[in-house]
């Protein structure tokens, strides 16, 4: 039923608490929505499904296999973008794929589909470090849904795209569950986007889960909560708005 | 696999070229040795490759030892400046299966640039000496034993490469390294020991130490391997 | 905006860089073989010639000289140039209204302040390990520190040529590789260049040429080398001058032309 569970999940520094006891449930086929302002732990989070971040306590389980013991067979199946794109500059964007490829043991062809999915293939000659800010983008999302794994983790994958750009990977994170049966995990701030392209969302604050469900679920909770429900953003900001006020006067 | 993966990041990076480079500069030492002080070095009574050896390895030696710490830092800059290693992380890949095929890469980069240089002593003892196949076989010993004492160097340097993010403390702690070594009594034998320190020993007849600081070196390598296993571990703990 | 202003912003870039701790390492690491030494020879020293307390100065300067002063001048480049190419500062700078020459010779500065600071700390470790082999062998290897100062000052400005051209290589050549595989391969053949008239024309070999001359100065049996102001100081101000004004006039091209 889910395809990532998370058991009160902890992540904390010497000076910060950045995910505290987070009990998430991404249903297999869906596209999830994580939410959060900055600083939430969005990032923090899924850093630590990746296991570039060991987590300080709790536990999770992605796709029945659990962390640290299966971590090579969770990564098998997990296509990622997490901060900024990662590649190596003096390579063009086919062979940055192309290493990737190899060390996924996918055939040659994965390499072209990822491009054509992304737009890239008229640059695919062209070095990465000459790459403008969106074409890294779409590369790093191209690197995510090479050989199409079963899961995706993206993290603010529509960053530094323009308008066109954001509809166009909007449109294909939304087809991905029905096209290529996976489940999708993506953070964003452009909450329009989240609302336009996700079956479920989880709302983070201060690393702490405030919301988890379907939209729907979202605006009956805000509507008894006396948020306003118009739209997402509006209940988002009154959300979080009240959790900060409840943080203030509890100290 | 990891291997051709590894030769594929270094494309437009100048590594291939500047162990090229630097094994040729390292051939043409006993080359202008010899064409200037040729008659100093045909009045020695000792084997050819002997006296090649005993005349430039130490100059020869710096070059390699040299090259190995640029390789190592360059191989693992590649990783972090645009966050390759990130990406790397993120794949059903080990970190250590990484580390072990760059010091593949390096050890194959390495045969080549010392190929050179045998090249260059080859030419050297065709000119001024007689060359003949028991010559050939004695200098093809000499570096053979030569590439087995740069090895716990060029280890070392890559899991310095390894740790240190930024190029500069990698190569500033390399430098140091191969500086502390320079320093180093060649009567010592203890302290030669030391990975950078080994590469600057020539195969002699005393086969009792040559023995010895073959099997350091080689144990060297093993326990060098487990420290970045370990070292890896502890990383990982405190991610 | 003032030269001032501008090098403070440029020190200011190389905080938390580890640079001043590599360079105290080097210079640690640089004097222990000396401090540590125990089979120190005062008949050599009778036979060459030379106090044992110069000559303990002089090994320690030769080591620095040859090898660690300019490789860890190398490292000092390095820091300089991956510090404006890691998150694309240099475009930054370059969008700002600075000079690019301005800003290349301002670089250049701190380099010449990295070395100043290294041969302080130089300075100060030769004390040190004298003060201790000292004690151990009931001898004064204490020189006055006037005449340090000297050695340590005429070193400094004998390595300026040096450090102009280390900075030309890392402003011109972009691929990192290639820049530092030439300044570090360029250091080692000076120890042979010293031994030839075209040592003048060498900018790396001069730090070591001026303290073999110092030495042969100190040292009564060891021949006579004589670091000689004409022809060398206006081939060495050429040198450091042709540098700077390529440099100048190369500084910042290649992310122009991205």
């Amino acid at each position: 039923m889910y395809i990532i569970e998370t058991k009160n999940l902890t992540k904390s520094y010497k000076d910060q608490v950045a995910v505290s006891n987070l009990n998430l449930h991404i249903p297999r086929g869906k596209v999830y929505g994580f939410l959060g302002p900055n600083g939430a732990g969005k990032s923090t989070t899924m850093k630590m499904f990746l296991g570039l971040t060991k987590p300080t306590n709790g536990s999770f389980a992605i796709n029945g296999k659990k962390y640290p013991e299966n971590r090579i067979e969770i990564l098998k199946e997990v296509g990622s973008l997490i901060e900024a794109p990662a590649f190596y500059g003096n390579l063009t964007g086919e062979e940055n794929l192309d290493i990737l490829r190899k060390i996924l043991g996918l055939p040659k062809t994965a390499v072209d589909e990822a491009l054509e999915l992304c737009g890239l293939t008229p640059y695919k000659k062209r070095l990465a470090k000459k790459y403008s800010l969106g074409m890294k983008q779409r590369l790093g999302l191209a690197g995510a849904l090479l050989g199409k794994p079963p899961i995706l983790i993206l993290d603010e994958p529509t960053n530094g795209l323009d308008p066109l750009g954001i509809h166009e990977i909007r449109t294909l994170i939304r087809s991905l569950p029905q096209q290529f049966d996976c489940t999708v995990l993506v953070s964003s701030h452009l909450l329009s986007e989240i609302e336009l392209m996700a079956d479920y969302v989880g709302i983070l604050n201060h690393g702490k889960l405030l919301f988890e469900g379907t939209l729907t679920e979202l605006r009956q909770e805000a509507r008894a909560e006396g948020y306003p429900t118009d739209n997402l953003e509006d209940t988002f900001l009154a959300m979080i708005a009240a959790d900060n006020g409840q943080r203030g006067r509890g100290r | 696999m990891s291997l051709g993966l590894e030769w594929q990041k270094i494309k437009r990076t100048g590594v291939l070229w500047t162990f090229l480079g630097g094994g040729i500069l390292a051939a043409v030492v006993p080359v202008i040795n010899l064409a200037a002080r040729s008659e100093m070095y045909l009045r020695l009574q000792d084997s050819p490759v002997d006296i090649l050896f005993k005349g430039n390895w130490q100059l020869m030696a710096l070059l390699n030892i040299l090259l190995l710490v640029l390789g190592a830092c360059v191989l693992y800059h590649i990783e972090y400046a645009d966050n390759g290693q990130l990406k790397m992380c993120s794949l059903p890949i080990k970190e250590s299966t990484l580390f072990f095929s760059k010091l593949g890469l390096m050890t194959g980069l390495c045969l080549v640039s010392l190929s050179l240089e045998a090249l260059g002593m080859a030419f050297c003892l065709s000119h001024w000496f007689n060359l003949s196949q028991s010559l050939c076989l004695e200098l093809l010993k000499y570096f053979a034993y030569a590439f087995l004492l740069l090895l716990p160097g060029g280890m070392l340097a890559l899991i310095l490469s390894a740790f240190c993010k930024n190029l500069w403390v990698s190569l500033g702690c390399g430098v140091i390294g191969v500086c502390a070594a320079i320093l180093i009594p060649t009567d010592n034998f203890i302290l030669n020991l030391f990975p950078f320190a080994l590469p600057f020993q020539v195969l002699t007849l005393n086969t009792e130490q040559a023995v010895c600081y073959l099997l350091a070196s080689l144990g060297e390598v093993a326990f060098m391997a487990l420290m970045f296993l370990g070292l890896l571990k502890i990383r990982r703990t405190l991610a | 905006m003032s030269f001032a202003s501008l090098l403070d912003i440029e020190l200011k870039k190389i905080r938390r860089s580890k640079i001043f701790m590599l360079l105290f390492v080097a210079v640690v690491i640089l004097w222990l073989p000396a401090i540590l030494n125990t089979n120190y020879s005062f008949e050599t020293d009778a036979a060459i010639g030379i106090a044992s307390e110069y000559n303990f100065l002089v090994q320690g300067f030769l080591a620095l000289a040859w090898f660690m002063y300019p490789a860890s001048m190398v490292v000092s480049t390095v820091l300089l140039k991956q510090l404006e190419r890691t998150n694309k500062g240099m475009l930054k700078m370059l969008a700002l209204p600075i000079s690019s020459a301005k800003l290349c010779l301002t670089k250049f500065f701190i380099l010449l302040l990295l070395a100043g600071l290294q041969l302080l700390l130089n300075f100060g470790v030769y004390y040190a390990g004298a003060a201790l082999v000292s004690q151990r062998f009931a001898y004064n290897f204490l020189l006055p520190p006037l005449f340090v100062l000297k050695e340590t000052g005429l070193l400094f400005l004998a390595a300026i040529p040096m450090l102009a051209f280390f900075w030309l290589l890392a402003v011109t050549i972009q691929t990192p590789i290639f820049s530092i595989g030439v300044g570090l391969a360029s250091i080692v053949p000076s120890i042979l260049m010293i031994n030839t008239k075209y040592w003048l024309f060498y900018p790396m070999s001069y730090p070591f040429y001026l303290m073999t001359a110092e030495y042969c100065k100190l040292a009564a049996n060891l021949g006579s080398a004589e670091m000689p102001l004409i022809p060398w100081l206006p081939i060495a101000i050429g040198i450091t001058v042709s540098c700077l004004i390529l440099a100048c006039l190369r500084f910042g091209q290649a992310e122009r032309n991205c």
